[in-house]
């Protein structure tokens, strides 16, 4: 219990509450002006404010005191798992709140852009595992919310059309979409699991 | 050297960053008391002390600290039950206590008894002399207090071997002595290894000192021993001479010259940076220079 309370504090609240808030006020933003968004516009900000969520969540691993807690035997995947485990509650509960904050008419199906969040999700902790493991950077999550914007704007743009990810809810393509989302997630998650545990040796011969 | 059991025992250490070679063949062997590291910027000390801190694993080589092979994931987690740790850059979280961040270490090292593990902490922090100021947020400590947080958190749960990584780098006189007695007070009953650019440190405080340049240990001896390489190879002239591999102008203006003298030369007291020079100069020439 100690272990969780004091993880609690290592925990960047602030950066996770800033990108919270701007993902609601850009969901919110239609309706405080009193717009009626179009299908597509509410799947756009939705996108966005998921997108949102996964640049707060590229910070989540940073710990500036990583040197010196390096070699302590509480082992590394632990301490990443209990931090991504207090902060899921909080992001199931914001991504509700984003979703209640979008008209009901112009609401995409929720599973599957539910999905796309817990896939951008998954990708941020992943990029953060990955890089904590690569390097020695303290604090990496700027870097990999770069790399995870990058990948945002890239990945529709250079995406094969066989493996479009970014349909809109009325294309015929969208369970086949989602089919490839799912596939993302669990792939990144596998990919930030493995990432977590510290090797016990290097590769030889280099 | 000493016939003391060893607490750490590595042999054939390499690790490569690439294509450079930041540890090639260490082998030493480290019994309780203060042993200095010494070695120019890039010379693998770091490097070392964070393989044996089990921070990063070797390419090549092997050691065990206390008995337990880091080899293993159980075996890993042994040596990190015994370990303390300062790194070259602490790194910590502004907003808790100096006593906040210290107790969080001591969750980390396992230390579950809650009362237990504040009576262990608020004990390190007054060993660092921090006591006055536990309940001070880290971000409103100065460095040298911070430097002392640190190193509480590397004694909390009184390991048996402290990895020093440039401990009074950035330090003024006072705080440098200061923490002199803590690490000097460290090495009593325990194995100390610390990484330093201070000869003075080493000369203070080490029973032993290791030589590293190029990721390779040049010397491994006592103080006096490395002290001894430059006995007969250090003197004064009123003029530089250009013999010398190392020369400069003394406070009384004279010029002290380190390397070998020529025929009639007014020979000085050698001190242990000419020792560590000289070794070093022939660190490129030679990988043999281990005193016996």
């Amino acid at each position: 219990m100690d272990l969780v309370g004091s993880l609690w504090r290592t925990v960047p609240w602030r950066v996770l509450a800033v990108a919270g808030a701007l993902g609601l006020l850009i969901v919110g933003t239609p309706l405080a002006t009193g717009a009626e968004p179009a299908s597509w516009q509410t799947l756009l900000l939705l996108r966005g404010a998921a997108l949102t969520g996964g640049l707060g969540l590229a910070f989540l691993l940073d710990d500036p005191a990583r040197h010196l807690t390096a070699p302590v035997p509480t082992p590394r995947l632990v301490r990443q798992a209990l931090r991504a485990a207090l902060v899921a509650p909080f992001a199931a509960l914001w991504w509700a709140a984003v979703l209640l904050l979008t008209p009901s008419a112009s609401r995409p199906p929720v599973g599957g852009i539910t999905l796309e969040a817990v896939a951008v999700g998954a990708f941020a902790l992943a990029a953060a595992a990955l890089a904590v493991r690569l390097t020695d950077e303290a604090r990496p999550g700027p870097f990999v919310a770069a790399s995870l914007l990058l990948a945002a704007v890239l990945g529709p743009l250079l995406a094969p059309e066989d493996w479009a990810l970014f349909v809109q809810a009325g294309d015929p393509r969208w369970p086949l979409a989602h089919e490839r989302w799912a596939v993302l997630a669990a792939a990144t998650a596998v990919a930030g699991a493995v990432c977590g545990p510290e090797p016990l040796g290097r590769r030889r011969g280099r | 050297m000493t016939s003391l059991t060893p607490t750490v025992s590595a042999s054939g250490l390499s690790l490569h960053y690439g294509r450079t070679r930041a540890l090639d063949d260490v082998s030493l062997r480290l019994t309780p008391g203060v042993t200095g590291l010494l070695g120019p910027n890039g010379a693998g000390k770091t490097t070392l002390l964070r393989v044996l801190a089990t921070a990063v694993p070797a390419d090549r080589g092997a050691f065990t600290v206390l008995g337990h092979d880091p080899g293993s994931a159980r075996g890993r987690q042994e040596v990190r039950r015994r370990l303390g740790y300062l790194p070259q850059t602490p790194g910590f979280h502004p907003d808790f206590t100096a006593f906040e961040f210290v107790d969080y270490v001591a969750i980390l090292k396992e230390l579950a008894d809650r009362r237990e593990r504040h009576r262990e902490v608020r004990r390190v922090l007054e060993e660092v002399d921090l006591g006055d100021v536990r309940g001070r947020r880290i971000k409103k400590l100065s460095g040298g207090m911070r430097q002392r947080v640190a190193l509480a958190a590397a004694l909390v749960g009184d390991p048996g071997f402290l990895v020093l990584d440039e401990p009074t780098v950035g330090l003024d006189p006072e705080q440098r002595m200061r923490f002199r007695e803590l690490i000097a007070g460290a090495g009593e009953g325990r194995t100390v290894l610390l990484s330093t650019h201070q000869t003075e440190d080493v000369a203070m405080l080490c029973h032993r000192v290791i030589v590293m340049a190029a990721g390779a240990v040049r010397f491994d001896g006592t103080p006096a021993e490395l002290t001894a390489r430059a006995a007969g190879r250090v003197w004064s002239s009123t003029e530089k001479d250009p013999g010398a591999k190392a020369g400069w102008r003394t406070g009384t203006g004279s010029f002290r010259n380190v390397g070998d003298p020529p025929p009639g030369a007014e020979p000085a007291e050698p001190t242990l940076e000419d020792g560590y020079l000289l070794v070093l100069d022939g660190a490129g020439t030679t990988g043999t220079e281990m005193a016996a």
